[in-house]
């Protein structure tokens, strides 16, 4: 078992009164797995990834992540297990604007604190592996969505992380992007075993994973 | 991963012209004038470097008291130096007597120069430890012996070799030239004396030296020491104190105190308050350090709050950063290594200014600092100096946009509140409290500086000149030079005098008039004049009558000036007597004729002093004073005086000052602190309006949809303009507030060293408010109005 979520309640204080952002989610998830999670705006569905990629905090339950209990964690730790386990892919993309595409794959290599020459040769392999060498010193701001978000999923992947998780992750690119990129996924989780999980308003989309979580109003339906 | 931090600022920089010329521009200047006053405190600190033994050197100073008030003096008896010697003699290595500095004439064959020396008893060049590169080492032990600088010898003898060529010294003495010293550096005592004659040779050529040996109120001459080596300045001074009350019953009402003044406070600390050692040039360096500590933090403001202004652009970074695995240190560090590439930029930017604005700030100064390119220590300093500089600037904005979180800002719904938060609100107002304060501080030091000089001084400086006569080839030649002069047309009137016109050499004591209180210790200003004295000055005679030729009793007579009528509490002064109160050998009396005008002769921000001027019945002056002709250019004058001059005393160099010059030498030193404050603070001024155009620029930025959204809805360019200066105006008033108080508190202070003053008035404190409100409405205006006309629609589309 990749991670368990156990009575997992979050919520702001508003005037006096709780509002559950997240209320009683309970949720195991297996290596292998491609989970997408679905449910109108504001059902919680973004606070619940960011919760499991241990962005955000919450307030009651427990949460095992490869049988560390990460509600017990310190946050140093935390970030080192993130760091080592779990990729990111936003629905804007988010590359670094100041960075070339080879040194935004380049960063959490960084921070990893892989060796020089290891890094180079991680890099290469990820922007032959995206057919993206040529664009390799390019800007973002000089690349089209879609190659944006190929950049992103890369960068996601090359700390061979057991999770991704996507937030969005097709939400501004075109129909023809959008199928390259979830076709990409999908290659990802079953030729490699990457554990996916996704966040997204597409019926379409949803479809390309194994199993659908429907949130409402932060509980699961 | 330094690497990686570094390109990324550096890609950050390049991106962001505007910002980063602000920030770097900033930075720079602040860093320059922290650097310049670096140096400058530096050499100020640096101050008798030369002298190895400078732990141990002292000179020997004495304070009396008279009627109360304690004076203090370097000048000292003869019978001093014996007393020293026999009941101290061991706790000094070395113990000198030593004449005051003055110019004398020098003549080699057809050369001749004027440079000033003096005269030191045998050991006092290995008391100093001078370096001497030619001749002997125990250069003073021959009578007719000079010792020569190494300038004043090229300038003599050219490639000549010096040794054992006879000098000519004031157009009668001459001296073998027994050794070659090198020069003693500028930024050190003794750096103006350019030759040592011994001192037995001043005893030899001057009577009233001889006469001087056993006369403990004849206090003439200085002493200099070098301690032995078990022993502490200290420990000296409290066994000498008493040594002159104790021999001499005469002076011992007035309760001589000798003792040792270190050489490492004759510069900083030179000032005498009442008998005790207060302050001197070092509150200049606290001055200045202060306010180069204050440059320098307006210019670090600017770079926190530009930085925590565009958090918002930094934010998103901030975010991916931490999703990505980065942690709140190695952000920190990140931002850290940012500020420390700017602060790096900014240094070599100041550097470079500094380099190219020294010259002037020497010029400014009065300094001759050079850039100290080869001096590992500067480096090393200059590298702490950049690490402090990128800590204090980079550590507020390290720690804010490190704590952000990454869900907030990657939602992309974070906002930095509505513009300018409470910190860089804070930030401003303290940047334009040092600015307000600075201004108020500089206008008060300027108007100081012109009340005095607009202070009447007693008598018509313009137009006057002076010429030295201190050589013996003078004496008995005035009649007969004030008839050539005057007859040549250049000069309209001319006297002598003992000290020049803008100085008092001596002091006199020892004197009975009628109706003096008992017990009363007088205090004399005394110069001896010629007959025209008065009338060459254009001094006021008030009552009585100026000196006359035609009566001869008159060389027994004295002028008294305004402060010593009442000083010496006489209701009609003229036709009193001045005894004087040496029983066995009294002089003859003086009589009062006449009373002038007070004249400045000491600080014009000090009180004139009661003043004596006395018959020069030995024609033995040390200055002509000359009216010029105000009918002829002053060039014409002073050629034709030259030419007078030369046909009398061709042996002798012809020099001479303009006593308006002479008089604005004492504004010398309060002009150069008015004009550095002057100069830092525009520069502060500047500063804190580059912050605050950058500051704008970036609110105006922000707010550019409400602008629209308001034009859109009927809002004209003045409303806009109007929404965005008053934020920035409210904060520069509240700086004002504060500033104030502040200002008024310390420049009454710094005011109160003067006992001639202005006063403080209060719009001297309006008008810099009013300035500053003016310098931040022209600042933010100009974002303001840009932001203002921009077209609504372009900025709406853009969301």
């Amino acid at each position: 078992m990749l991670l368990q979520l156990r009575n997992i309640f979050k919520w702001v204080q508003q005037g006096g009164q709780r509002i559950f952002l997240l209320k009683d989610i309970n949720l195991e998830v297996q290596e292998g797995e491609f989970i997408s999670i679905m449910g109108p705006s504001g059902s919680g569905k973004s606070t619940l990834l960011n919760v499991i990629g241990m962005l955000d905090t919450f307030d009651e339950g427990e949460y095992d992540f490869l049988s560390e209990s990460v509600h017990t964690l310190k946050e140093k730790y935390r970030s080192n297990l993130y760091k080592e386990y779990i990729g990111f892919v936003f629905q804007s993309y988010h590359l670094l604007d100041d960075l070339t595409v080879e040194e935004n794959l380049e960063m959490p290599l960084l921070y990893k604190k892989i060796k020089s020459s290891e890094r180079k040769a991680l890099v290469a392999d990820m922007l032959d592996r995206f057919s993206i060498v040529g664009k390799k010193d390019l800007f973002p701001t000089q690349l089209s969505g879609g190659q944006q978000q190929l950049v992103g999923v890369a960068r996601a992947l090359i700390g061979k992380p057991k999770l991704i998780l996507a937030d969005e992750p097709t939400g501004n690119l075109n129909s023809q992007q959008s199928e390259e990129i979830m076709q990409l996924f999908k290659k990802l989780n079953k030729e490699e075993g990457v554990t996916i999980i996704q966040v997204t308003h597409s019926e379409k989309n949803a479809a390309y994973g194994s199993r659908i979580i429907n949130l409402l109003d932060g509980r699961k339906i | 991963m330094f690497k990686n931090y570094l390109k990324v600022a550096w890609r950050n920089l390049l991106k962001n012209k505007g910002y980063t010329f602000i920030n770097v521009g900033g930075l720079a200047l602040g860093m320059a004038v922290t650097l310049i006053i670096g140096l400058w405190i530096q050499d100020e600190l640096s101050y008798n470097s030369y002298f190895k033994n400078k732990e141990s050197i002292a000179q020997v100073f004495q304070s009396q008291t008279f009627n109360g008030e304690t004076g203090t003096w370097s000048a000292l008896p003869r019978p001093l130096e014996n007393a020293l010697r026999d009941g101290y003699g061991d706790n000094f290595k070395h113990l000198v007597m030593c004449s005051w500095t003055n110019d004398h004439y020098l003549k080699y064959g057809e050369k001749s120069i004027s440079r000033p020396g003096n005269y030191m008893q045998q050991n006092g060049p290995e008391l100093f430890g001078l370096e001497i590169i030619k001749g002997e080492q125990d250069a003073l032990r021959e009578i007719n012996s000079i010792m020569l600088s190494a300038s004043t010898a090229e300038a003599l003898f050219g490639n000549e070799d010096p040794i054992n060529k006879t000098v000519t010294v004031s157009n009668e003495h001459k001296l073998n030239v027994s050794a070659v010293y090198s020069d003693i550096p500028v930024n050190n005592s003794f750096n103006d004396t350019d030759y040592i004659i011994p001192w037995e040779k001043y005893l030899a050529v001057n009577e009233w030296i001889r006469n001087a040996e056993d006369s403990w109120g004849n206090n003439s001459f200085q002493m200099f020491v070098e301690l032995a080596d078990n022993t502490t300045i200290e420990q000296v001074t409290d066994r000498i104190k008493n040594v002159k009350k104790d021999l001499n019953e005469d002076t011992a009402q007035f309760n001589p105190q000798i003792f040792l003044f270190p050489m490492k406070d004759w510069y900083l600390r030179s000032s005498f308050e009442n008998g005790k050692q207060e302050g001197g040039r070092i509150k200049y360096v606290w001055l200045f350090g202060v306010i180069g500590a204050f440059v320098l933090l307006l210019a670090c403001i600017n770079f926190m709050n530009l930085s925590t202004a565009r958090s918002e652009k930094r934010g998103k970074e901030v975010g991916i950063r931490k999703s990505i695995g980065s942690q709140r240190g190695q952000l920190i560090y990140q931002f850290l290594s940012e500020s420390f590439l700017v602060v790096l930029f900014a240094f070599v930017v100041a550097v470079v200014l500094v380099f190219l604005s020294l010259n002037g700030f020497n010029e400014l100064s009065r300094k001759e600092i050079s850039f100290p390119w080869d001096n590992g220590m500067f480096w090393l300093v200059s590298l702490l100096f950049i690490v402090f500089t990128s800590l204090l600037a980079g550590s507020y904005p390290a720690l804010y946009l490190s704590s952000f979180k990454p869900v907030d800002v990657l939602k992309g719904t974070f906002k930095t509140g509505k513009y300018a938060g409470l910190p860089r609100k804070i930030l401003v107002v303290v940047q334009f409290t040092v600015s307000v304060a600075f201004i108020i501080g500089t206008v008060i030091v300027m108007q100081q500086i012109n009340f005095a000089k607009n202070r009447p001084v007693g008598y018509d400086k313009e137009g006057l000149i002076q010429i030295p006569t201190f050589s013996q080839d003078f004496v008995g030649k005035y009649d007969l030079m004030r008839a050539e002069f005057i007859g040549s047309g250049a000069v309209v009137e001319m006297s002598t005098s003992s000290s020049p016109t803008t100085q008092i050499w001596s002091n006199r004591s020892g004197f009975t008039w009628e109706g003096k209180p008992e017990g009363f210790q007088e205090d004399l200003a005394w110069t001896e004049v010629s007959a025209e004295y008065a009338k060459s000055l254009n001094l006021k005679i008030l009552e009585g009558r100026d000196f006359s030729r035609d009566f001869a009793t008159d060389s027994l007579g004295i002028l008294i000036n305004e402060t010593a009528k009442k000083y010496l509490g006489m209701e009609n002064p003229v036709g009193q007597l001045l005894r004087d109160d040496d029983e066995e050998d009294p002089n003859p009396p003086l009589k009062i004729i006449g009373v002038v005008q007070d004249m400045i002769t000491q600080s014009p921000y000090e009180p004139v002093k009661q003043g004596v001027y006395v018959y020069d019945r030995h024609d033995n002056a040390s200055y002509y004073n000359m009216r010029l002709n105000p009918n002829q250019s002053a060039t014409q004058n002073i050629t034709t005086i030259e030419s007078v001059f030369k046909e009398h005393f061709p042996e002798i160099p012809f020099e001479y000052d303009f006593i308006d010059g002479e008089y604005g030498e004492k504004f010398a030193s309060e002009e150069r602190i008015g004009t550095l404050s002057g100069v830092f603070t525009a520069l502060a001024i500047l500063i804190s309006c580059l912050g605050l155009f950058g500051l704008t620029s970036f609110v105006a930025e922000q707010r550019k949809k409400e602008i629209g959204v308001r034009k859109v809805l009927g809002a004209s360019i003045f409303n806009v303009w109007n929404m965005l200066s008053k934020d920035f105006l409210k904060l520069v008033v509240i700086s004002c507030f504060i500033a104030v108080p502040i200002a008024y508190f310390v420049m009454n202070g710094w005011l109160q060293e003067y006992p001639y003053r202005v006063v403080l008035k209060w719009w001297i404190f309006a008008i810099a408010m009013l300035g500053a409100m003016l310098v931040t409405i022209a600042t933010v205006s100009f974002q303001a109005i840009k932001a203002a006309r921009a077209n609504p629609v372009k900025s709406l589309r853009t969301e």
